[in-house]
Order: C-alpha cells, then structure tokens, then sequence
C-alpha cells in the first residue's frame, strides 16, 4: 500500500466513524493523509500551529456536536499533554487522537519520542490502539471513535508506518 | 479601570452569543451576564482556541473569546491559525493587566511592550484595535457585533475585580449546561437521548 492508498484508506475510516472535523499538523509520513482530508468536502479542516492548540479547538467543535480528532506525530501528543488532561479530562471531552507513532521500531530518527509515547498515554489513562496492518484501520478507528464517545474521553490511535504507506 | 469596569459596559448587548471566558474573568462575565451561554475553560490559554472550534462548529452563532495577557501569549501560536480560519462570528477580546494575576501577579511579557493588537495584526487579523475606556470600548463592540468578521478589541486594565459570588457549577455540569443550551437555541440535538449513544 503507498502512501495515497494508505492516505484513502485513513479518511475512509475516518468518514465510516462519522468523524467530520479533523484539526491536523503535519509529520513528513503523514502530509498524504492531511492532503486527502484537506480534499474532502465532508470533513472540515483546521490546519494547526501547535498542536495543544488542536485540543482546545476540537473540544470548542465537540460543544457544538461536531465529531472531532486530531491528527499529529507523537511530539505533538507530548505538546498536548496539558490540554488533553485539563479539557478533555477534567471536562469529560471526546476527542479521537490518531497519533503518528515516530520512533516505533523500524522507524529512524525518533526514537527517544517514540519511547515515550505509550508511557504517556499510559499515564494520562489514554485507552490506546496500536495500528499496524492495514487492513485493521477501519475497524479500529471506528471502535475507537465510538470508545471515545461512550467513555467520554479522548482515545488514542498510534498510526504505524505500515498503515501510513511509508514501509 | 478594571476589567470588570469594561466588561459591565457590554453585558447587556452580548445577545445569545456564547461567551468562552477563564479564571477570574470567568466569574466576572457569569456575575454581569448569568447563564448556561457561558463556558470556563481550566486550561490557561484555550479560551481563544475552544472559542475558535465553537465558532466553526456554529458559524451563524456570536461566540466572544475573552482572553487575558497570559494567557494570550501562553497560547499566541493559536493566533494565526484563528486568522487562517477567519470566522466572521469570532470576537476575541483582551483585557491586559500585564501581569499573571490570579498566579501571584507577576508580570507578563506585555510590561515591556509586547503588544497584543500588534501581534494578531501580524497574524492575519483584519479588525483590531486598543481602546482606553469603556465607552470606547463599547463603541467598538458594538462595530464588532455589526460587522461580521473576525475582530479584536483589547484593552489596558488595572488588576483586581470587585468582591463577587463564586462560580457554583463545577467543569461537568458547566459542559453539560453549555451543550444542552446550544441544543435549546439552536434546535439541534447534540448528545441525543443518550451521550453515549450515537444517534
């Protein structure tokens, strides 16, 4: 699966999950899924500066009934860190992470990021799923979307290089 | 002039604008104008943000940011990206009392001369102004609610605010009060007979 493929199928999910507005900032193994969103009509797009900034906007959007995620590597997850557990804990706020798991193994260049990611989401009481076949990211992005509004909090899905198209 | 000076100036001409304010402004804005339009937002510097996905979430709704100086520049990378969505229904309004107040009041960066208007004029914003009295300031208001399009209004105050009732709700029932207010204004359901349940 290359990279436009992998990009389909991400958004596919994400329309199947009736997810309909999706805050982004980009990660070079995910800029063909924030293009195929950006392409969408069906999913508004708020392209961010930060991503903690991410967290607030989703959570503004999930007040108003939109059905939010945000989408981002994991040194953005750490950048939201405060965000995610003084709105979207404190408030009991859903929001669908889908989180690009840099540093997992076989991936270059992130490797301390990459340690830290599921000990933070673990810490934070994250419920986290880890995507590493394809075949897999519609199915797990819906039950983690429909998780997250049932549980009332953010659920993370850490995006491998294999569903993103970059193996 | 305290923040709360400017504030009263324009509590009875908000309309049903949902207003997004934090920490002591927060109790301010629930004392000059009670009701479940108002959100409190606990994390320093969201205020702008969460104000921008309401925004987007109701485009035909008024929705007013009500930002301090620490909090604006603790979040000043939101700035562009408000500017880039550029929703006509957004007010952002900034009281600056140039110091973390409700944190022991050290001061902020704007003591030496950041300026907030400057700074989202960078960004992008079309509409922003300083205003050094309430009557200004509720002249540009007013302009703002008219004109529809993204403004900026900020304004120098001194610190403090007047002896006022506490907040009684905490941060679940303020969401739940928000959310079914904007289904009650709005006609539509948001979390269905069940929030858990999709609809």
């Amino acid at each position: 699966m290359n990279a436009d493929q992998a990009a389909k199928n991400i958004v596919g999910a994400l329309k199947s999950a009736r997810v309909d507005f999706v805050a982004t900032l980009p990660d070079l193994k995910i800029v063909e899924v924030i293009r195929a969103i950006d392409e969408d009509a069906a999913l508004k797009h708020v392209p961010l500066c930060r991503e903690e900034e991410g967290v607030g906007i989703c959570a503004g959007a999930y007040l108003t009934g939109k059905r939010p995620a945000l989408l981002m590597q994991n040194a953005g997850l750490l950048n939201s860190c405060n965000a995610l557990t003084t709105t979207c804990l404190q408030f009991q706020i859903p929001v669908l992470l889908l989180v690009y798991y840099a540093g997992d193994f076989g991936d270059r260049g992130f490797a301390t990021v990459g340690s830290v990611t599921e000990p933070v989401l673990n810490a934070l009481g994250l419920r986290t799923y880890v995507l590493r076949k394809p075949e897999e990211v519609e199915g797990t992005i819906c039950g983690a979307q429909v998780l997250a509004e049932d549980s009332r909090r953010p659920v993370a899905v850490l995006l491998t290089r294999s569903v993103v198209g970059a193996d | 002039m305290q923040r709360y000076d400017y504030l009263k100036a324009i509590a009875g001409d908000v309309g049903d604008a949902l207003v997004v304010a934090a920490g002591w402004a927060a109790r301010e804005w629930q004392a000059l104008r009670p009701g479940d339009g108002n959100f409190r937002p606990r994390t320093l510097g969201l205020a702008s943000s969460i104000s921008l996905g309401i925004a987007l979430g109701l485009p035909r709704r008024k929705v007013i940011a009500i930002d301090g100086d620490g909090a604006f520049l603790m979040n000043l990378c939101g700035v562009p990206t408000i500017a880039w969505q550029n929703p006509p229904n957004l007010i952002h309004l900034l009281f600056d009392n140039q110091c973390y107040e409700a944190s022991g009041a050290s001061v902020t960066a704007t003591v030496s001369g950041a300026d907030a208007v400057a700074l989202v004029k960078g960004a992008g914003y079309k509409h922003a102004c300083w205003v050094n009295n309430p009557e200004d300031f509720r002249r540009e208001f007013l302009a703002a609610m008219k004109r529809g399009a993204l403004s900026f209004i900020a304004a120098k105050v001194e610190p403090g605010q007047p002896k006022l009732p506490p907040i009684r709700s905490d941060e679940l029932e303020n969401k739940y009060r928000f959310i079914r207010y904007i289904e009650e204004t709005e006609k539509k359901s948001i979390l269905g007979p069940s929030d858990h349940r999709p609809k």
